[in-house]
């Protein structure tokens, strides 16, 4: 009998759906799952790294000693650490700002109407597929510069004198490192921000142009107002990545030359797992966590302010 | 004019493309070379195509400790149930994150998407350690529940958002009808959902394929992925080009097929309720 | 020695009344719970489980004689093989973790100081006789630098090397204090590869000796080095003097410490008494020559200040060099039509390339210590070694090496490195035997690589890389 009345009303004046009593225990017996996995990884974690921070952990066996503050004493003075901190913010601000940059262009491109259009996307997209290991063992043959192609055929054509010792300087490193997290990712903003630009209705940009607004005012006032949203979602997921990248650096210039690519996550990995300093890797991971915690604040901030994401 | 320009972009395009896939085109080229000519400059272009690489590093006849194939195994392995296990539990927490309402919602939605920021490099810590304590090391679960926790804060993402896309009235009219909610979920929802879910299973299958640190860290040899196992074709003896290419290329050429195959799904659940 | 085929080794009556001595003479000297280890031999096990390493050590030379030893042993061997960084952890966790799982573990140099509690001295089990087979052992065999770099240490004081290289005697050993930890099996030591048909040919010789007026032949002397280095570096036509291993890795320093030796300094670069020998007068003349080599005279390609084995290998192998310095035969591609001699690596005042060495250890949480013992002494022994030849192992037995250098099919494989890596590991300097020694393995291939690279001078650089070292020694407790 309810079914029917349910079923004659207009929808617009449906009854709002009732809640049933205990949702909320319903609703954290189906997040359960998900938040013990997410716990386990994250909370769990932290609160043993806390505890390892101020000890000197002995791997070999023969038990921790309590040392105070001292493993953030050793992480905090060292000047080597500093200077990773500022290579991985420098690194995330290049390599998210070029991705977004050249990602929009990409984007613009594929909107076009073109014949081909449909394999030229698929192809574009294709670095996106490559693991991230493989793709930096390919860059780092290629800019070999006895036996890497680039070289070889930068100095056939004539664009290059002596071949450029890639990886042994600190700039030209650098650049390479840069330039692979580019290729590797600039497929990804640009699906976001086609995914906006094929979203955006026609009206507004017909107005305009009926207004006699030039191709690019078109572009600033309207479309790029307009695509806020997918860059800001391109912008986060792009940052929170960049500043977790490992493989693609390690495999790459391992940190090197001397320690001019040396990011957070590396010294996290060489401090841990190759010096087997727990304490002193645990210290740095809980400074790194606080830092990130903050990055990620703002960044939902960015999310909030300019999409519905999060909104309920 | 316009016509030239329009002209002179698309071969622009095209040349800009080669570049671009010119490392991907050199993986693939010089895997079928015969190894002792792939580091050869100038680069020989005349060569008879040899499949031998790709034999050797399926059958182990390299400087690996395993044969390839084994490899691909284990990795297909931990991907497949990494995003079982993603999938199972990203279903119902996403379901109650876009249609139930309780408190603290707000920030159990946000907590779990903030969880993404959590570096693989600190986790990989405590858990190597603990993985050594337990006698876990070099096993499955201890990839495979790992690379879940950092496929879930996405997938859950992706989930809720095509869960908000599909209409309230039927999900009403089914409880009308008397279905309990997990009923509902599992009769209802997942169906309709399914576009979305394949969105989700490619992320998570992306990811833990990928995955590099992790799979250093934690495995040696009973549970060894490809991306490790790469890293194994360069020895002290020297790196055997040809197998190291092929190998990488039969790494790659799944994800690869799946991501050109499926690129528009991959956004689509990442930018839905973008729009204000 | 005939083997009867239930694999217990026969023993005639001399080596049982001797065996019978032994057994006394060491129970009178040796504690209760020694005596009882070496008194008794147990049951034999069904099988035994090896973890090794892959390439670096030749897996597959054991891999080769594991029917061998089946049949002579009738105990299965499992084996698993891991790479290197694999291998140390998987080593390290087991034996922290205190597993009675693997009874033999392969243990490279530098991991020992860490882990002489943890591997099981085998000195009283080697002069035990009735464990030992004295044909398959003749511990006089092995070389003597090699043996007592690899294997020799003293349990509480990890740091000493073993005074002198001359004779082997486990019993002066034990009567010094020291330990014998393991049988050495695969020894590499750094060698010089040339292209032997370059060097052959009658224009380059003219050329040469009408140059520089003496006649073309494989450097005897670092300045000999430098000078057909020189002569053979044409960028033009893509050829280079040698290459170099200047990138930021422990190759760098395996490079400095060969040339540190050679110029008079000691290559151990820290000395038993913790002094930072590597910041010498000699020191710094190593640096600076290598780093002339590299700037200066410009004889290696580029790509040098981040090159590693397998690069130095590559640029050799695709024909890139005239010359090379590795730890191993290499092999030209299919494209460059030369052949490849051998040379020790040049000398100053003095040979001093660098080597390392893995060896075979008991496990000392194994519970079956003594068959493992006899396995070791099987795999290191004289039969085994000669056979291993066939899949390239570097031998660390002297017998292995003249049986190598008369063999033809090697000599036609490998021309004359096995000649070369015999001599050379005679004169080879290892590694300075600290808990630390990765850190301190850094501080000093940091200063080697900002030298090569331009973006330090040699003197500096290695004042603060001894700086760093003298840090890292307080740190693990060895100075204060």
């Amino acid at each position: 009998m309810a079914a029917i009345a349910a079923r004659l009303v207009p929808t617009k004046f449906a009854r709002r759906p009732r809640r049933p009593i205990g949702t909320g225990a319903l609703a954290w017996g189906l997040l359960a799952p998900a938040l013990v996995i997410l716990l386990a990884m994250t909370i769990a974690p932290t609160m043993y790294l806390v505890g390892a921070s101020f000890q000197h952990v002995n791997l070999l066996g023969t038990g921790s000693t309590f040392v105070g503050f001292r493993n953030y004493l050793e992480v905090l003075s060292d000047p080597s650490i500093g200077w990773s901190a500022a290579a991985t913010l420098l690194f995330v601000a290049l390599a998210v700002g070029i991705e977004l940059l050249l990602g929009l262009a990409l984007a613009l491109l594929l909107s076009r109407k073109m014949r081909e259009i449909n394999l030229l996307t698929a192809l574009f997209v294709v670095p996106l597929g490559v693991a991230p290991v493989v793709s930096a063992l390919v860059f780092r043959v290629l800019l070999n510069p006895a036996y890497g192609w680039l070289d070889w055929y930068l100095q056939s054509w004539g664009l290059m004198g002596n071949p450029v010792d890639w990886l042994s300087q600190p700039v030209t490193a650098w650049i390479a490192l840069i330039g692979l997290d580019v290729w590797q990712w600039t497929p990804f903003v640009a699906l976001i921000l086609l995914a906006g630009l094929q979203g955006i209705p026609s009206e507004p940009k017909e107005a305009a142009v009926v207004d006699g607004a030039s191709p690019i005012a078109l572009f600033w006032y309207v479309t790029l107002p307009l695509l806020r949203p997918f860059i800001a979602i391109a912008l986060v997921l792009r940052a929170i990545e960049a500043f977790k990248t490992f493989g693609s650096v390690w495999i790459l210039t391992a940190g090197g030359p001397g320690t001019s690519t040396e990011l957070i996550t590396l010294d996290l990995y060489r401090v841990a797992l190759q010096d087997f300093n727990v304490g002193a890797a645990a210290a740095l991971g809980i400074c790194f966590l606080l830092c990130l915690s903050v990055v990620m604040t703002e960044l939902l901030n960015v999310l909030g302010r300019n999409t519905d994401i999060l909104e309920d | 004019m316009k016509r030239i320009t329009a002209i002179l972009l698309r071969v622009a395009v095209w040349m800009v493309l080669l570049g671009v896939l010119f490392p991907i085109l050199w993986m693939v080229l010089t895997s079928i070379k015969p190894t002792d000519v792939s580091q050869a400059l100038p680069p020989v272009w005349d060569f008879t195509p040899t499949l031998a690489n790709y034999v050797n590093v399926l059958t182990g006849h390299t400087y690996t400790s395993q044969a390839f194939s084994i490899l691909l195994l284990h990795s297909a392995v931990v991907t497949a149930a990494c995003t079982l296990l993603a999938l199972t539990v990203g279903v119902p927490a996403a379901y109650a994150l876009a249609r139930l309402r309780f408190r603290a919602k707000r920030a159990t939605a946000m907590w779990i998407l903030s969880t993404i920021m959590f570096p693989p490099a600190v986790s990989v810590i405590p858990v190597f350690i603990f993985a050594g304590r337990l006698h876990l090391m070099d096993t499955y679960p201890v990839l495979i529940i790992p690379y879940a926790a950092f496929a879930l804060p996405m997938v859950i993402w992706m989930l809720r958002s095509y869960i908000k896309q599909i209409p309230i009235e039927i999900e009403e009219a089914a409880m009308v009808d008397g279905a309990s909610r997990l009923a509902l979920i599992r009769r209802v929802v997942v169906p309709l959902l399914m576009p979305g879910i394949v969105a989700a299973a490619l992320l998570s299958a992306i990811l833990s394929w990928n995955e590099f640190l992790f799979a250093l860290a934690l495995t040696r040899s009973n549970v060894e992925t490809a991306p490790v196992g790469i890293n194994e074709f360069t020895s002290m003896y020297g790196t055997q080009w040809g197998e190291l290419t092929a190998a990488a290329t039969v790494t790659v050429a799944p994800i690869l097929a799946m991501t050109m195959i499926l690129r528009r799904r991959l956004v689509a659940g990442l930018t839905f309720g973008a729009v204000k | 020695m005939t083997r009867k085929t239930t694999g217990r080794p026969q023993l005639t009556r001399r080596q049982a009344l001797i065996s019978a001595v032994g057994t006394a003479a060491t129970a009178t000297i040796l504690p209760d719970g020694a005596r009882a280890a070496t008194s008794a031999i147990p049951a034999k096990p069904a099988r035994l489980n090896m973890l090794y390493a892959t390439v670096e050590a030749d897996s597959d030379a054991i891999k080769l004689a594991l029917p061998d030893f089946q049949r002579e042993f009738g105990i299965a061997l499992h084996l698993d093989t891991m790479p290197y960084d694999s291998l140390q952890q998987k080593a390290f966790a087991e034996l922290a973790s205190q597993s009675s799982y693997y009874d033999i573990i392969l243990v490279d140099t530098p991991w020992m100081p860490a882990l002489t509690r943890k591997i099981q001295p085998i000195t009283d089990m080697l002069l035990d006789s009735s464990l030992t087979n004295a044909t398959t052992l003749d511990i006089q065999d092995f070389i003597p630098k090699v043996f007592f770099d690899t294997c020799v240490y003293k349990t509480d004081a990890s740091y000493l090397h073993w005074p002198g290289a001359e004779t082997i005697d486990p019993r002066a050993i034990k009567q010094a204090g020291f330990e014998i930890y393991g049988l050495p099996i695969q020894a590499n030591a750094l060698t010089v590869a040339y292209r032997h048909d370059l060097f052959s040919q009658p224009a380059e010789q003219q050329a040469y000796k009408a140059k520089i007026g003496k006649p073309l032949s494989p450097p005897g002397t670092w300045d000999e080095f430098a000078v057909t280095a020189s002569f053979f570096t044409r960028p033009s036509k893509r050829l280079w003097g040698t290459t170099l291993m200047a990138g930021a890795g422990d190759w760098a320093t395996d490079d400095f410490k060969t040339l540190l030796a050679c110029f008079g300094g000691d290559g151990h670069m820290v000395n038993d008494k913790f002094e930072t020998v590597f910041n010498s007068p000699q020191g710094v003349s190593a640096l600076s020559f290598y780093v002339e080599l590299i700037r200066k005279l410009k004889v290696v390609p580029p790509g040098t200040t981040a090159a590693s084995w397998d690069t130095a290998a590559t640029e050799f192998g695709t024909g890139l060099t005239a010359m090379s310095m590795n730890y191993h035969t290499e092999t030209l591609s299919g494209n460059v039509h030369g052949s490849i001699g051998y040379a020790m690596v040049p000398k100053k005042v003095q040979h001093g390339p660098h080597f390392g060495t893995w060896m075979l250890s008991v496990n000392s949480y194994s519970t079956n210590k003594q068959w493992a013992m006899q396995a070791v002494q099987w795999f290191t022994g004289k039969d085994a070694q000669a056979k291993m030849l066939t899949t390239q192992l570097h031998p660390t037995r002297r017998s292995a090496y003249a049986i190598a250098t008369q063999d033809q099919t090697l000599a036609g494989k490998f021309g004359n490195f096995y000649d070369v890596l015999g001599k050379s590991l005679e004169v080879g300097v290892g590694r300075p035997r600290l808990t630390n020694y990765a850190d301190v393995d850094r501080a000093i291939w940091v200063a080697v690589n900002d030298a090569a690279r331009g973006a330090a001078e040699p003197a500096p650089a290695l004042h603060r890389a001894a700086g760093e070292v003298a840090r890292l020694l307080k740190q693990a407790g060895y100075t204060h």
